[in-house]
């Protein structure tokens, strides 16, 4: 369990099953399968949970191994690395390191300050032991990059431990509400009935607003909380910035346009005029009885051109065409190639098209956020200690002879960063040598 | 004018891939410090025609609305950063490059791996320049985050990084047969190929992670299995395959350099393929 070639084995098969889940559409019904790949390849990926695969044993399976495998490596090296990081760095442990250089000063010369001088430079603020024979220089940096794979390994399980929390104790619906209503349920499954919320959500005002080109430039839900229809909270929702009440957060995640009442349509065969009204989404007979219409989508602001209407429109056994009819350009009609083309002898102009936006927000409650944003916080600080913190110990040691002068001995060791150590040593002796007489 | 520069810089980077090849074929030093100098000189102009994009896009948007007050002048500031559409991403890309290079490699990078890092940003450039629809368009509504400056920067200076790490590894390999005396030795690419993945794995976490907090801030989820996130994970997972293969299992060499074309094959798909093949939350970016 503790292998680190186990631990390269499931990296890889993860990163292969993720893969398999980006070329097969996810989370379609099973009619889509069996529609695309055939009966039988259909119904064998259905069977396989290969459609949900990041839900299933496929992804899951080796993730719970390597979560084991994490905990394993935690529980097997984090003693160890504890207790190498509390060992501190005093001199007997530095007179065993290395031997990196000698330096002596003449017997007037003082080397104290030339010494202190050349670590702070190049190493950062030695500390000093005086000892009856001899005083030890010591600095020593990176003494925690030991902890930085396991704080590491640590913050996974942790964000590993946030999703699970997520998936059974959290929950996620959406709420769509138009000007003016009051909410007290949201739907969690479109298969099963409404939840209920503790408290009332009413939509007093939602705006949008729209670049020139008919882009959206932002759209915003001013909300109020009602706790026993007394108004408790107001709040603005917009996206990027959610609103949380009552241990939900509201999301302010799309909008749509339906129709207030029915849609009126004036329908013309050469001359010959007459006004249509069509409720949403009925079949409507054209003036003659040889077409038929469905009033089909709402956009509030399509293309920049301002409300539309989708129509699907047949006239004897073919297939429905579709296209939009405009409010404020009923001459895009007869322009072939646009999506307001009518392609047929029937002209439809709007003539009253009653809407208004509803607001669609996304409803959630997530325990296992913090758990997440804990383990993303310390994931960068134990990337920080492995990769930017190489341990190095460094020690000077100074011995006064009988006649006054000064030898010094330079150790010093890096085991995981030899290339930036040895420019260091470099460096750090010719400072040396300039304080020192040879 | 914008685009006449980075026409300008695009044909500076051409000239100092040549002058690095140069350099790598007859071991000249000072055709070496030349194209160095070139280089660094294509780096500021771009730094230049960045700044000046993100300018054009400021005033663009203050002219739709203009902030009132200064902190709305500064988040519109934030906001318009160049990284909003597939043409900005690839300005940026081949900025990272040369940036990352000049900086983390200094004077390791000469010769033919010089040549190589000139040459991809040369490519990305001209790419850029032109076949990829470089008009600024106002940002979308899922678009207006202060996350967007450091995820885009983030994800990107990690793909910068990789290419680095791939750049070496092709010189790595290409020399597995016999040594080319002309080529950076494999002693030297070797800690080269590690030290860019490095950077480009801090890079990748800090792009995922402030990725995972912008979608939790927009959209209630801090992950939804989009293929760019998901391939962003398999990137991720391959590059963290490679740095636990050499420090803890001590691999070097050509497997190490396997694995760094690997991850940056992994890299390309998160960015192309993932854009024009398989459509999310991210197509936006086309
Ligand atoms: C993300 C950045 C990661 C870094 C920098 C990292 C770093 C390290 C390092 C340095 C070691 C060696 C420990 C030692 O020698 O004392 C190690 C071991 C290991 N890592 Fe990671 N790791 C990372 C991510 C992961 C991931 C994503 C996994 C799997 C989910 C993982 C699983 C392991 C395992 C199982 C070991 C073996 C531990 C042992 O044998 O004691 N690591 N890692």
């Amino acid at each position: 369990m503790t292998s680190i070639r186990l631990t390269v084995f499931l990296l890889l098969v993860l990163a292969l099953v993720a893969i398999i889940g980006t070329l097969l559409p996810q989370g379609e019904p099973l009619d889509f399968y069996l529609a695309r790949y055939g009966n039988s390849a259909g119904a064998f990926l259905w069977r396989f949970r290969l459609t949900q695969i990041y839900y299933g044993p496929w992804f899951l399976g080796p993730l719970s191994l390597l979560a084991a495998n994490l905990l394993a490596c935690l529980v097997h090296g984090l003693p160890q690395a504890l207790s190498r990081v509390s060992r501190p760095f005093t001199g007997e442990v530095a007179a065993a390191l290395p031997e990196r250089g000698r330096f002596s000063w003449p017997a007037e010369v003082d080397p104290h300050g030339a010494v202190v001088t050349a670590f702070r430079q190049e190493l950062g603020r030695p500390r000093r032991l005086v000892f009856p024979d001899q005083e030890i220089y010591l600095v020593e940096c990176g003494r925690f990059r030991p902890l930085g794979p396991y704080i590491i390994h640590l913050a996974l399980l942790l964000i590993l431990v946030g999703g699970v929390l997520g998936k059974f104790w959290g929950l996620t619906g959406s709420l769509a509400l138009g000007q003016g209503e009051t909410a007290q349920t949201f739907v969690k499954d479109p298969r099963r009935p409404e939840q209920a919320l503790n408290f009332q959500v009413r939509l007093d005002r939602f705006q949008v607003r729209f670049y020139p080109s008919g882009v959206p430039e932002e759209y915003r839900s001013d909300l109020t909380f009602l706790q026993d229809g007394r108004e408790v909270r107001r709040a603005i929702c917009r996206v990027n910035d959610p609103v949380s009440f009552g241990g939900l957060t509201f999301y302010q995640s799309s909008y749509g346009a339906q129709p207030t009442g029915p849609i009126r349509f004036k329908v013309c065969r050469g001359e010959d005029c007459h006004p249509v009204e069509a409720p949403w989404r009925r079949r409507v007979e054209l003036p003659g009885g040889q077409a038929q219409i469905i009033a089909l989508r709402l956009e509030g602001d399509l293309q920049g051109l301002g409300p539309a209407v989708q129509v699907a429109y047949k006239r004897g056994p073919g297939h429905p065409q579709i296209f939009w009819v405009s409010q404020n350009h009923p001459e895009l009609a007869g322009k072939p190639g646009s999506p307001f083309w009518q392609p047929d002898e029937y002209r439809l102009t709007l003539t009253d098209l009653p809407f208004r936006y509803y607001s669609v927000l996304q409803v959630k409650k997530d325990p296992g956020v913090w758990w997440v944003y804990g383990g993303f916080i310390l994931v960068l600080a134990g990337l920080f200690l492995a990769f930017f913190r190489s341990p190095q110990r460094w020690a000077l040691i100074l011995k006064k002879g009988e006649d006054g002068s000064w030898a010094g001995r330079l150790l010093g060791s890096a085991p995981r960063a030899r290339e930036a150590f040895g420019e260091r040593l470099t460096r750090l002796k010719e400072r040396l040598k300039k304080g020192a007489g040879s | 004018m914008i685009s006449l520069t980075l026409g300008g810089v695009t044909l500076a980077y051409l000239i100092a891939g040549l002058l690095f090849l140069g350099a790598g074929l007859w071991a000249a030093p000072r055709l070496q410090r030349l194209a160095r100098a070139l280089l660094w000189s294509g780096l500021a102009v771009h730094t230049g025609a960045l700044l000046g994009r993100w300018l054009q896009s400021y005033s663009l948007a203050s002219q739709h609305q203009p902030p009132a007050g200064f902190g709305e002048l500064v988040r519109l500031v934030v906001l318009q950063a160049p990284l909003s559409n597939f043409y900005e991403s690839l300005v940026f890309f081949s900025w990272c490059l040369p940036a990352l290079a000049l900086i983390s490699f200094r004077r390791r990078l000469e010769g033919y791996l010089g040549a190589l890092v000139a040459t991809l940003a040369c490519l990305l450039l001209a790419y850029a320049s032109l076949g990829v629809d470089s008009s600024i368009k106002p940002l979308m509504p899922a678009l207006k985050s202060n996350w967007l400056l450091i995820h885009v920067a983030t994800c990107f200076l990690g793909y910068g990084a990789f290419a680095l790490a791939f750049g070496a590894a092709l010189l790595h390999l290409w020399q597995t047969r016999r040594t080319r005396p002309e080529l950076p030795g494999r002693a030297l690419l070797d800690p080269l190929i590690y030290q860019a993945t490095v950077i480009g794995f801090v890079f990748l976490t800090l792009g995922i992670i402030t990725g995972a907090v912008w979608a939790e801030s927009a959209w209630g989820r801090y992950w939804s299995w989009d293929p760019k996130e998901t391939w962003s994970l398999i990137t991720w997972l391959i590059y963290a395959t490679l740095l636990h293969a050499r420090l803890v299992k001590g691999w070097q060499g050509r497997r190490i350099a396997w694995l760094a074309v690997f991850g940056f094959l992994a890299v390309l798909f998160t960015y192309f393929g993932v854009s024009f093949l398989l459509p999310g939350l991210h197509s936006y970016l086309t």
